[in-house]
C-alpha cells in the first residue's frame, strides 16, 4: 500500500508472475505469518515443550523461524529495547505535535519561540476549522468519492481477477501485465485530459468524475490483490458446486466469493484509503461542488493566509477516523500490504 | 449450452479491461497526440500542429532539463535513506522478536495519512521562525539561531527536506516488507553461520541481505515508482520554490499546465517523464529483480 503512499502500494510486474509457484508460496508463508502473530502460537512452529519456556530464561530457543536472529543475551535486548523506544518516539512525535497544536489557541499557533505542549487547550481552532464555509461539505464529497471509487474497484476487479487467475489464459497474462503497468503512469500525465473528458460528458466537478479518477489508481492494485486471494481458493470448490449444477457465474458468486470475503475486506480498504487521501486529481478535478477535504487542506494556505490553527484541526479531523479504523483492522491490512508487495 | 472457458474468462475480464482502455489508455493517447500541438489554454481555444517543436522546447529549456536530474536525486534520497531506515527497524523488530508485536503496529500509523497531511506537518515543523526543530536545536545548544538552516529556504538543501515527509510517510512500508521477508529466512542457517564464526557485517551482508534480494528488489522498485511520481508532499511544502530548487517533474508538469497554460508543452514533458519511468522502471525490474533466476 502505497497505501500508502503510501497507501499507495503495490507490486510492479514481472512476467507472469502468478504462475510462479516459489513466489507463490513464500507470499502465502508470509501472510500465514501475519494472522498467526495475534495468538501466540505460530501455525510453523513444533510442538516442543521447550518452546513453552517462560521469558525469563534468557538464552531460551524461540519458535519463531527466525529464531537465528533474535536477540539471545539480556544486555543486548535491553539496549534494543531503548534503540526502538527512541525510534518510536522519534517516528509518532511529528503528529502528536499537530494534535497538540490543534488545540492551541490560534495566537499561540505561531508563537516564537513555539511550545510543545499548548499554553491553554481549547477547541477555537476546531470551532474555526469546521466553522468554515466548505469543510463540512467536503467531508460529506470526501466520503461520497471515496465510497463509489471502491465500489466500482471491487465490482470491476473481483471478475477480472477471478478470470485471470482461474483461468490462466494468454489474454489475461496480458491483461494482468497491462494493468500493472498502469501503475507507472504519473497521475500528473493523465489528470488533464481526464478532467477534459468528463467536462465533456457533463461531468464536471462531480463527485463521479473525480471517483472514476481514482479508480484508475485503486484497480490496478485491487486486481492484483485479488488475484492473490483467488489464488489461494481451492478449485475443487467450484467444480464440486458446477457438478450440483451451478452455472459458473453462479459458483463464483454463491461458492468463491464467500471464501474470499477478508480478501475483498482488504481490498475495499485499500481502495477507499486510495481515494481518501488523494489530492492531485481531486485538485485538477474539482471547483466547488466536489472538492474534496485535502483540496480544502491545503486551500487553507493560499485562500485565508496562513491559518495554521485550523489547517492543523482539520488535519486531525480527517486523519484521525481513518488511523484508528486502520489500527482497529491492522490484520487484514498487514497481510494486503505484504500480499501486496512481497508477492510481486 | 455452454461458452468456453476462454470466452468466459474473457467475458469476466472485459468491464475492468474497458475501464482502463477508456479512462487510461484514452487520456494517454490524448497526452501523446496533444504533444504535438500548440494549445491555447482558454476554452474553445486554438490547436495548431507544430511537430516536434514541444519536444525541442522541452529538451532545450533548462528547466526541463533540471527538474529532470532533480526527480533522480529526490528518488535516489528518499528510497536510499527509506530503505536503510526501513531495513534497521525491520532487523530491530526481527531481533526483538514477537513482544515487538504492538510496536510494530504502531509504526505503521503514518502509512494512513495523507501526503498532504504529512507535508503540511513537517513544513509546520521545519519553517522558519515558528518551526520547531530550528528551535529545539537552539536551545539543545547545536545552532546559534533557530532559522539558521532555513530547511525549505534554502536551496541547496530544500531538496532533502521536502523528501522527509515522505521517507516518514513510508519507511513502514519498507520495513514491513523488508520484515516479512526477514521472517524467511531459516533460523538455522543464521545458526549455522553464527557456529562458523561469523560476526555481525558478515551475517548482514554475507547472509541476509543476498537472501532477502527479490525482496529488496519489489520494494526499492515499488518504492521508485512512487518517489518519482511525488507531488502532494513537495507542492504543499514549498511549491517547487525557492529558486524552483525542490520542482520535481510533477510540479513543472503541473506548473507547465495550469500556470504557464501551455497544454501542449506541458504534454510533451509529461510523455517524455512516462517514457523515461516505463525505461528505468523495466530496466530495474530486468537487472535487480532478475526475474526468474534464483538469488
Amino acid at each position: 500500500m502505497s497505501i500508502a503512499q503510501t497507501p499507495d502500494n503495490g507490486a510492479l510486474p514481472t512476467p507472469d508472475v502468478a504462475n510462479r509457484p516459489r513466489r507463490a508460496g513464500f507470499a502465502a508463508r508470509v501472510s500465514a505469518d501475519d494472522r498467526s502473530e495475534i495468538p501466540l502460537a505460530t501455525a510453523t512452529a513444533p510442538p516442543l515443550p521447550t518452546t513453552e519456556a517462560p521469558a525469563s530464561t534468557p538464552r531460551r530457543r524461540r519458535r519463531y523461524n527466525a529464531e537465528g536472529l533474535e536477540a539471545g543475551k539480556r544486555s543486548t535486548r535491553t539496549l534494543l529495547w531503548i534503540l526502538l523506544a527512541a525510534a518510536m518516539v522519534l517516528y509518532g512525535f511529528p503528529f502528536l505535535y499537530l494534535l497538540f497544536t490543534s488545540f492551541k489557541t490560534p495566537i499561540d499557533t505561531i508563537a516564537v519561540p513555539p511550545t510543545i505542549l499548548p499554553r491553554e487547550w481549547t477547541l477555537e481552532n476546531y470551532i474555526n476549522a469546521l466553522g468554515r464555509s466548505g469543510v463540512l461539505p467536503s467531508f460529506i464529497n470526501s466520503v461520497q468519492t471515496a465510497i463509489i471509487s471502491t465500489l466500482l474497484s471491487l465490482v470491476l476487479a473481483i471478475p477480472a481477477a477471478y478470470g485471470i487467475t482461474r483461468y490462466k489464459t494468454p489474454s489475461g497474462r496480458v491483461f494482468i501485465m497491462a494493468a500493472l503497468v498502469t501503475r507507472m503512469v504519473p497521475p500528473v500525465a493523465i489528470g488533464i485530459p481526464l478532467a477534459s473528458m468528463m467536462a465533456g460528458v457533463g461531468l464536471a466537478d462531480t463527485p463521479i468524475a473525480l471517483s472514476i479518477a481514482h479508480t484508475t489508481i485503486s484497480l490496478p492494485l485491487s486486481i492484483w490483490l485479488m488475484s492473490s486471494f483467488f489464488e489461494a481458493v481451492p478449485q475443487d470448490l467450484e467444480e464440486a458446486a458446477t457438478v450440483d449444477g451451478c452455472s459458473r457465474l453462479g459458483a463464483l458468486w454463491r461458492v468463491v466469493i464467500p471464501v474470499v470475503s477478508g480478501g475483498i475486506a482488504v481490498t475495499a480498504i485499500f481502495a477507499f484509503l486510495a481515494s481518501w487521501n488523494e489530492f492531485l486529481f481531486a485538485l485538477l478535478m474539482t471547483a466547488i461542488r466536489s472538492q474534496t477535504t485535502p483540496v480544502v487542506i491545503a486551500n487553507f494556505q493560499t485562500q485565508f493566509g496562513l491559518d495554521w490553527g485550523s489547517m492543523t484541526a482539520l488535519a486531525a479531523v480527517f486523519s484521525i477516523p481513518v488511523i484508528l479504523l486502520t489500527l482497529l483492522l491492522q490484520r487484514k491490512i498487514v497481510a494486503g500490504m505484504t500480499l501486496g508487495a512481497v508477492k510481486g | 449450452m455452454r461458452i468456453p472457458d476462454r470466452r468466459f474468462a474473457l467475458f469476466l475480464m472485459t468491464p475492468a479491461a474497458v475501464f482502463l482502455a477508456v479512462f487510461v489508455a484514452y487520456p494517454l493517447i490524448r497526452l501523446i497526440t496533444d504533444s504535438f500541438y500548440k494549445i491555447s489554454p482558454n476554452v474553445g481555444g486554438t490547436r495548431e500542429f507544430i511537430g516536434v517543436a514541444n519536444y525541442v522546447e522541452a529538451f532545450g529549456s533548462e528547466a526541463f532539463t533540471n527538474a529532470g536530474w532533480r526527480t533522480l536525486a529526490y528518488t535516489t534520497i528518499v528510497v536510499t535513506l527509506e530503505f536503510t531506515l526501513g531495513l534497521g527497524m525491520a532487523l530491530l523488530f526481527t531481533m526483538l522478536g514477537k513482544r515487538s508485536q504492538i510496536w510494530r503496529t504502531a509504526f505503521l500509523y503514518p502509512l494512513m495519512i495523507a501526503p498532504i497531511v504529512a507535508g503540511l506537518l513537517w513544513k509546520f515543523l521545519m519553517i522558519d521562525n515558528f518551526g520547531l526543530i530550528g528551535t529545539l536545536l537552539y536551545q539543545a545548544g547545536i545552532l546559534q539561531n533557530p532559522n539558521q538552516i532555513g530547511w525549505l529556504s534554502n536551496p541547496d538543501i530544500v531538496l532533502f527536506s521536502v523528501a522527509i515527509p515522505d521517507i516518514w510517510l513510508t519507511t513502514s512500508f519498507m520495513c514491513l516488507v523488508l520484515f516479512a521477508g526477514l521472517q524467511n529466512i531459516p533460523g538455522d542457517l543464521i545458526e549455522a553461520a553464527r557456529l562458523d564464526g561469523a560476526k555481525a557485517p558478515a551475517l548482514l551482508f554475507r547472509i541476509i541481505l543476498p537472501l532477502l534480494r527479490p525482496v529488496i528488489a519489489v520494494a526499492l522498485v515499488v518504492r521508485g515508482i512512487d518517489a518519482a511520481r511525488a507531488f502532494d508532499t513537495i507542492l504543499i511544502q514549498t511549491n517547487g520554490g525557492p529558486d524552483s530548487a525542490s520542482e520535481t517533474m510533477s510540479l513543472l508538469i503541473y506548473r507547465t499546465m495550469i500556470r504557464f497554460g501551455d497544454p501542449g508543452l506541458a504534454s510533451a514533458m509529461g510523455t517524455i517523464y512516462l517514457l523515461a519511468m516505463l525505461g528505468i522502471a523495466f530496466f530495474a525490474v530486468a537487472t535487480i529483480w532478475r526475474p526468474g533466476t534464483d538469488t
